[in-house]
């Protein structure tokens, strides 16, 4: 009786097998991967913008205060967007005609609000308090990274769950002077050694209970 | 027919044994029939496509439940497609390890069977979720929610049992076909399917190297599978059981649960195999005596059963508990008594005919009771689940439940997806343990006694 | 933000956008369309019931046209929400508005003519909440399940939003045009045949503006009309003291009331006042401070006669003579002889003897609608009970005394009929639906030349007139009104109008051809004439407050003049008796049009989107009816046909008829033009002489059957201990002890949150209910999905029965989530969504959710609902600018339930840390808890001993529901205190 197949086929059904595994395997390390990359967390990640607004030069460069713009942080919930006629305190003086800046004083102009496009972003079923994380001494740049050198406003860490819940359950080493809030280089404080114990000690200053900073409803209500 | 003329001549060439069951997919002799069924398990399976597309496209809503009765038809039909699937790995590994070598006849297709009613039971608790496209959260993986499924539930659990009772009957039934796999394409002969035979049994050359193999390979998985057949129902039975509403916190429901699970299976069991001996002329294989045991298996578990109705009254009644007399007293007379009564009709008066041999041999009579049996025992699923729903703890939520449309249709449906791959199953692949026959008429003769067996 | 909960937004927005313009109802018409025959119809009714199309009832796409098809909304465009993905600064900030943060303001908001004080909670300039005034002396921040409702009544999109010109919409330009003409036509004649017909008004700004324009016009002529109001009260005391006065039931004061078919309690503006004080009594007689007994009479149970300490079935007719028989006691004549039956005799010797033993203390009432006479006499009584003073205060009408009394409405429709009237205001009155049929207003009305209707609504009136005017929602106007207890409240807009409306105010002006002032100049200039030189701190002070302290109308001791009073002799009571009753929840129709009112199951008959016939078992037994088949009632031709609701403790020969239903509105104008497909009216029977009350009617059964929706079809205790009742405040309800358990003993430090529920205080108001629907964002989910047992209320009052249905012992028991510490659903889900938390609340997270439903199969109390359908994708803008933003917006398909209202605690603690102090008892109030009249939910930290909520679960009272369950709820209640009755025996 003639053969079916021919010699290799039993090596070439085997080889089949193989390949089949490694996809499944492969699959599920992407879909793995992927969750973590910075395709899913949007991480570094530049957003267009109506206004090509520079964190760089304002905040970096000119040193203006967190606050100046986003006044609400340390009372409400929201930071808080710049009204467009916080931009044009100084953009009536300086410059005036600039063609980057048509949209802005068009806005003033026709009383239409700016368009901006959300950066730090959470979804609606969670509700994130930014004054009460600026009055334990959270400092910005602990959520949005280094601004000030941030040509075009990009997210700074993937805002997942597991990231909020690393802090939440050791806030200690993420607390800093509240009065200093808005400062962005930490560097040199980190490295005085009289500063070690600051974040534990303020945990127990401020009855700080660590435990119960992951119950499901301190973020999801 | 006896049981005597159904023996083969003595003399019976063991390569006639293989012909006969290798000849059914290659030469088919039921064609038409065949087409007919097939035909109709489409159209249910199509049923069964739009039932579930209108189900996810505008929510549970869709269905008759409500609050107190959040859950319906499709946890019961869960539990009681779960049921069935337990037929299968009873006979083939349980009998196996016991070494109950008539079970040789009917292990092939009950293991079949089980696939199927599994993957019924196992798309239930995925459609009745409210938002399906979640199920996977109840799977252990590393995720950025560093959120785990929650151990302490039964529903965790049944997620897992599912799973792996799946898995191990698939692995179980394909080691199992693999040689009769490969006596199949020997023995085809056109190409086509020479190759497709081919390609499936993974170029099975029945050395003594694979059989060694094979047997070593078997022997295991049968006893991994033994414990699944215990531990699957016992575990779906935590989902009720494991709720303090009336009528289901009990202490009798895993092995009450296991025993109507293999009730029901048998039951489906005999149906098929009466069915297929017929249609097939399979009287050689299929003998009286593998009806007249099965019978007997359906007898001893359908009693067991009954026992465990007699405890669930006990029990309520000894718990003394002024909530649990109450639901049992509205199971038997409130407003689902119909529902048990049903349940308790069906499953034990046709049955007890079973004590008479002749009707044990009568295969239509078999049949019949074992329909009855398989119906009694949706019943009772849906008894167990709706009577402690609608009428809980406080009266003030005491509600009714009607199935809608849908829910039915996607019943109807589910029995498509049932049906059509079983068929494609009987259509395509040797519906018995070829070589375990043999083997088994070998073992009988090398003990130099006249052959029980085929 | 956008509030959707945007979990997996893409899957999640793919189902809503092919749910979205569907629903269940809907879809079923579709599938019958698909199919196409009729065949295919009948089978599928007589296969499946469940998705038969059963005719009339509401379908949830037509429930949402109840609040309105969606449209554009300029005024909210900035905060009806961003989007997503973008954000949307100011251009320039408004002053002190922190978005995020809410802002209050101290307002009221009128029903029935008087304020409701409230504190109005906006966000971004968005009314999200009212919540009662604290320091408001009637209301001490209690509402009421109206004042609640008032949030969305702002946001009804079915408002007329331009003046309508014989029913095409026009501008007011056009108005102004027409009327400034006509204003300088009635200047010429003095205001001959000009008309002005109000509801109750105690706005002291529009009864200037009246006095004004009768003075400048003095052949005008204003009426007023009022459905349900006290007129025969105020009738009986110009009778008795010559002058008509209005009367000041002071429950805190009254050692023993005796309520003849009077509804104290009862919804109704005096609900919040009344509730508020009978519940500081009933707390002074739980501390043994005071005697607190409350004896009713009536033909059928009102919320009232559900917390009495003894309660007398008594046919209507018969109140006259119980009354007598009081009268006749303290050796007063009334001409009225006629013997009590045992049961009577009995009631009123207790009754008596009680009163006796508390001179001074005691407080006789008969309900507002019965005879003027039968006040009168009740007057009497009472001053030889010693009330007078006491429990029994006068002063002069809150609600201003239109010139024809009572008979307003009669003297405007004669002279309507005989032609005098030849100008017609209507000012926020629907009379053409609500007046007494034999009055033919509708007719009448068409022989007055021009006719101009103001109103928030297109209603029956409107459509009878040349002119409908849309009027401002009390939230977005600058008005005044009087409370119940003649505090004045200054109303001041939480919110600019979005749609085209004028001020009552305003309107009143330009009907004197005025057109220049604003709302807020016509109020401020009465204050200023009242209040003079101090004008500007008052009224500063005023508008912080939300009312005018002090304010109340002073006390008369007035003098009796001693004609004796002789009741008319009551009618041989043959045939049955009609009663009618304002709806609970809609009262008389006007608030069809409130979703959240409409869905609020009654308190007594628990049916929702309807009324009923409600009739007694017994006469049930003899027609051989049960819920739902339809009835007939008829007398001398007029009849009233609808479905019948059996209603225990009820007097077998009454029936009982409700308003507000079966309205005669066609078209799209209002609720989709569906206000007529709910309930029947029942005006058909009403009679301008005796509108309350319909002797020798009949009833017919007509074989057919209406579905009614209701959220509890089970209502007997059989034997249950659910409500448990002592028979003293001191009495031990449960023996303490704690039941084995397997799981470990947790540990609990402060705080951990509990409540504790008064049933001995509930008076079954609903006002809780609706509180949590408008915190919570409770999605209302239509008729046909409540007979399904698909409602969504967290927070829902149980009503029970004990004993013969005759005349049962009735309770009253909210059940919100029992935040159990041995939870069984959180054992039951599979994915974590519902965890306890430290501070033991027990959590649902939607947002993890996937819709097991184990958890509700699991809860012993069925506390927890399901989104079975997408309830919010459908939401017009208008509904979604009244949502919660601190609060998500459930999904399809996930499980929601009561959280205590976590947000509140979460937001107490967060301002608690920021401002560096300890959370204080008291700090964290739930919605529920806040709206409560009668302040019978307490809710706290259980770990703190001196905790409000820890020393009501100290008392004797305090048992847990289901203890036997031993799942530990931190819901516990305090029994019921039921004095044993001599010769009335529980079951």
């Amino acid at each position: 009786m003639p053969q079916i197949f021919t010699a290799s086929a039993d090596t070439r059904l085997r080889a089949t097998a193989l390949v089949i595994a490694l996809a499944v395997v492969g699959a599920v390390l992407l879909g793995g991967g992927y969750m973590g990359s910075s395709y899913a967390t949007l991480v570094g990640w530049v957003r267009h913008q109506p206004v090509p607004f520079s964190h760089e030069h304002h905040v970096g460069a000119l040193g203006i205060d967190c606050r100046y713009c986003h006044t609400t942080v340390e009372t409400s919930a929201s930071a808080g967007f710049p009204p467009t006629h916080v931009c044009m305190t100084c953009h009536s003086q300086v410059w005036t005609g600039a063609p980057m800046l048509a949209l802005v004083r068009q806005s003033l102009a026709d009383n239409t609000p700016l368009r901006w496009n959300r950066v730090a972003r959470l979804p609606d079923y969670v509700f994130f308090n930014h004054s009460i994380h600026v009055a334990r001494g959270v400092p910005c740049v602990t959520c949005h990274g280094r601004v000030d050198k941030m040509p075009l406003m990009t997210r700074a860490h993937p805002f997942q769950m597991q990231w909020c819940l690393d802090c939440h359950r050791n806030p200690a080493p993420h607390l800093r002077p509240p009065d200093e809030i808005t400062r962005m280089d930490w560097s040199a404080w980190d490295k005085d050694a009289a500063h070690k114990n600051y974040g534990a000690l303020m945990v127990k200053a401020y009855g700080i209970q660590p435990s119960k900073l992951d119950a499901c409803t301190v973020c999801h209500r | 027919m006896t049981d005597l003329t159904a023996h083969p001549p003595r003399g019976r060439r063991y390569a006639e044994i293989t012909g006969e069951i290798t000849r059914v997919p290659l030469d088919f002799p039921q064609r038409r029939n065949w087409w007919i069924l097939f035909s109709f398990s489409l159209l249910l399976l199509l049923v069964f496509i739009v039932s579930a597309g209108v189900l996810f496209t505008f929510g549970v809503g869709v269905w008759g439940n409500n609050i107190p009765v959040n859950w319906g038809i499709a946890i019961s039909n869960y539990v009681f497609f779960l049921g069935i699937g337990h037929a299968g790995t009873l006979i083939s590994a349980m009998l196996l390890v016991l070494n109950e070598n008539w079970r040789n006849s009917l292990n092939r297709f009950a293991e079949a069977m089980t696939l199927v009613a599994v993957t019924c039971a196992g798309l239930y608790p995925i459609l009745h979720l409210g938002r399906p496209w979640l199920f996977y959260w109840m799977a252990l993986y590393p995720n950025t929610m560093t959120i785990q499924p929650q151990f302490r539930s039964p529903l965790t659990w049944d997620f897992f049992a599912v799973l792996t009772y799946l898995t191990v009957s698939l692995l179980f039934w394909y080691i199992g076909i693999l040689p009769d796999l490969a006596a199949s394409r020997d023995r085809a002969r056109k190409r086509r399917w020479q190759v497709f035979y081919g390609l499936i049994s993974l170029g099975w050359r029945g050395s003594a190297f694979h059989w060694a193999r094979w047997r070593t390979c078997y022997a295991i998985t049968a006893v991994i599978a033994v414990p699944l057949v215990v531990s699957v129902h016992s575990e779906i039975s935590l989902l009720f059981a494991a709720g303090p509403i009336p009528g289901w916190t009990s202490t009798v429901f895993p092995p009450y649960f296991v025993l109507g699970a293999a009730f029901s299976g048998f039951a489906v069991v005999s149906m098929i195999a009466v069915v297929l001996r017929h249609a097939f002329g399979l009287y050689a294989f299929v003998t009286d005596r593998h009806l007249d045991l099965l019978a007997k298996m359906l007898l001893t578990t359908g009693l067991m059963t009954a026992y465990g109705y007699c405890i669930e009254v006990f029990d309520a009644l000894y718990s003394g508990e002024k909530q649990d007399i109450a639901t049992m007293f509205d199971r038997l007379t409130g407003g689902v008594a119909w529902s048990y009564w049903s349940a308790v009709i069906c499953n034990f008066v046709p049955l007890q005919l079973l004590w008479l041999a002749r009707v044990r041999r009568n295969p239509w009579l078999l049949f019949l009771i074992s329909l009855s049996a398989t119906i009694g025992m949706w019943f009772e699923r849906y008894m167990l689940l709706v009577s402690s729903l609608y009428r809980d703890y406080l009266v003030s939520s005491w509600d009714s439940y009607f199935p809608s449309f849908w829910e039915w249709s996607l019943f109807a449906g589910m029995l498509g997806v049932f049906l059509t791959p079983f068929l494609l199953f009987v259509r395509f692949l040797p519906m018995m343990s070829a070589f375990e026959i043999k083997e088994a008429v070998f073992e009988q003769e090398q003990e130099g006694e006249e052959p029980r067996h085929a | 933000m956008s509030l959707r909960d945007g979990h997996n937004g893409a899957v999640g927005a793919r189902i809503g956008e092919s749910l979205r313009g569907k629903s269940g109802r809907t879809f079923w018409r579709s599938l019958d369309e698909l199919a196409g025959t009729e065949d295919f119809r009948r089978f599928l009714e007589a296969e499946f019931p469940s998705i038969a199309p059963d005719a009339g009832s509401v379908n949830r796409r037509a429930l949402l046209k109840i609040m309105g098809a969606s449209l554009a909304m300029a005024g909210l465009a900035g905060c009806g929400g961003e989007t997503d993905e973008e954000a949307l600064p100011y251009v320039v900030a408004p002053e002190n508005v922190i978005p995020g943060n809410p802002k209050w303001y101290a307002t009221s908001v009128t029903f029935g003519g008087y304020a409701q004080p409230v504190l109005g909670k906006t966000h971004t300039g968005r009314p999200v909440k009212l919540e009662g005034n604290p320091d408001h002396p009637a209301a001490k921040g209690a509402t009421d399940a109206f004042t609640q409702a008032a949030l969305i009544g702002l946001y009804d999109p079915d408002r007329t939003k331009a003046p309508l010109h014989l029913g095409r919409a026009t501008t007011w330009s056009t108005f102004d045009a027409a009327i400034r003409e006509q204003a300088e036509k009635l200047d010429g004649t003095k205001g001959q045949g000009l008309r002005l017909l109000t509801g109750a008004v105690s706005s002291p700004t529009l009864q200037r503006q009246i006095g004004d324009l009768l003075r400048r016009w003095p052949n005008a002529r204003w009426h007023a009309f009022e459905p349900a109001q006290e007129t025969t009260r105020r009738d009986a005391s110009r009778q008795v003291f010559g002058e008509p006065l209005d009367w000041h039931l002071r429950l805190d004061k009254a050692a023993v009331i005796v309520a003849l078919d009077d509804d104290l309690l009862g919804p109704g503006p005096r609900q919040v006042h009344h509730g508020r004080m009978w519940s500081e009594r009933r707390q002074a007689f739980h501390n043994g401070k005071a005697a607190c007994t409350l004896l009713v009479a009536e033909p059928t149970p009102s919320l009232t006669g559900t917390m009495a300490t003894e309660r007398l079935v008594v046919p209507h007719a018969r109140i006259a003579i119980l009354l007598a028989a009081f009268a006749q006691a303290l050796g007063l004549q009334s001409g009225v002889q006629a013997p009590l039956d045992e049961a009577a005799k009995a009631f009123a010797e207790h009754a008596l003897e009680r009163c006796r033993r508390n001179p001074g203390a005691a407080l006789i009432s008969v309900g507002a609608q019965h005879a003027a006479e039968l006040q009168a006499l009740a007057l009497l009584v009472n001053e030889r009970l010693g009330a007078l003073g006491n429990t029994l205060g006068f002063t002069d009408p809150v609600i201003a005394e239109p010139p024809d009394g009572s008979a307003s409405l009669e003297a405007l429709v004669s002279d309507m009929s005989r032609g005098q009237v030849g100008t017609l205001l209507i000012l926020d009155c629907n009379p053409a639906y609500t007046a007494p049929v034999d009055l033919d207003f509708a007719d009448v009305i068409e022989r007055v030349p021009l006719r101009l209707h103001a109103g928030l609504h297109h209603d029956e009136t409107a459509a009878l007139c040349h002119w409908h005017l849309p009027l401002q929602h009390d939230l977005e106007a600058w008005t005044d009104a009087r409370a119940v207890d003649g505090t004045v409240g200054i109303i001041q807009p939480l919110v600019r109008p979005f749609y085209d409306v004028r001020s009552k105010h305003v309107l009143l002006e330009n009907i004197a051809g005025r057109f220049d002032a604003t709302d807020r100049d016509l109020v401020q200039a009465t204050w200023r004439t009242a209040w003079g030189q101090d004008f500007d701190a008052r009224w500063r002070d005023t508008l912080y407050r939300g009312f005018i302290p002090d304010s109340v109308l002073p006390e008369k001791a007035p003098t009796f003049n001693t004609n004796p009073i002789t009741l008319p002799q009551p009618p041989k009571a043959d045939g049955l008796t009609v009663l009618f009753r304002p709806d609970p929840t809609i009262w008389d129709g006007r608030f069809a049009n409130n979703a959240w009112l409409q869905e609020l199951p009654k308190p007594i008959g628990k049916i929702v989107w309807g009324n009923a016939v409600f009739i007694a078992p017994a006469l049930a037994g003899k027609l051989e009816v049960e819920n739902g088949n339809e009835v007939r009632v008829s007398q001398d031709g007029a009849a009233v046909t609808g479905p019948v609701w059996i209603v225990p403790g009820q007097e077998p020969d009454t029936i009982v008829l409700t308003l507000g239903y079966g309205r005669r509105i066609s078209g799209e104008d209002i609720g989709g033009g569906l206000l007529h497909e709910l309930g029947y009216d029942a005006t058909p029977l009403r009679r301008a002489a005796g509108p309350w009350a319909l002797a020798g009617a009949e009833i017919a059964v007509t074989g057919n059957h209406q579905d009614i929706a209701s959220t509890q079809y089970h209502s007997a205790m059989d034997g249950y201990d659910f409500v448990r009742t002592v028979s003293a405040p001191d009495e031990q309800a449960a023996e303490k002890k704690k039941q084995p358990s397997f799981y470990p003993n947790r540990k609990w430090d402060s705080p951990s949150w509990g409540m504790s529920v008064d049933v001995d205080l509930c008076i079954g108001c609903n006002a809780c209910v609706v509180a949590c629907m408008a915190e919570n964002n409770i999605p209302v989910v239509g008729k046909e999905l409540v007979a399904m047992g698909r409602e969504m209320h967290w927070l829902r009052i149980d009503r029970y029965h004990e004993g013969d249905p005759a005349d049962p012992a009735m309770y009253f028991q909210p059940v919100p989530c029992m935040h159990c510490e041995q939870a069984p659903c959180e054992m039951g889900c599979p994915v974590n969504a519902t965890t306890h938390s430290p501070d033991g609340l027990n959590q649902q997270i939607y947002n993890r959710c996937i819709g097991t439903r184990t958890c509700s199969s699991f809860c012993p109390y069925k506390v927890r609902h399901f989104n079975w359908f997408d309830y919010t994708a459908d939401d017009p803008p208008e509904t979604q600018a009244a949502r919660n933003p601190d609060v998500t917006v459930r999904q399809r398909g996930v499980m929601e339930k009561c959280t205590y209202c976590v947000q509140r605690i979460r937001e107490a603690q967060i301002s608690a840390q920021k401002d560096g102090r300890i959370l204080v008892d008291g700090d964290v109030r739930t919605a529920c808890q806040q709206a409560c009249p009668t302040q019978a939910i307490s809710f706290g930290d259980v770990i703190d001993p001196e905790s409000a909520v820890s020393r009501r679960k100290a008392s004797p009272r305090d048992y847990t529901l289901l203890e036997e369950v031993n799942t530990r709820p931190r819901t516990t209640y305090l029994a019921r205190i039921t004095e044993s009755v001599p010769g009335k025996a529980k079951s």
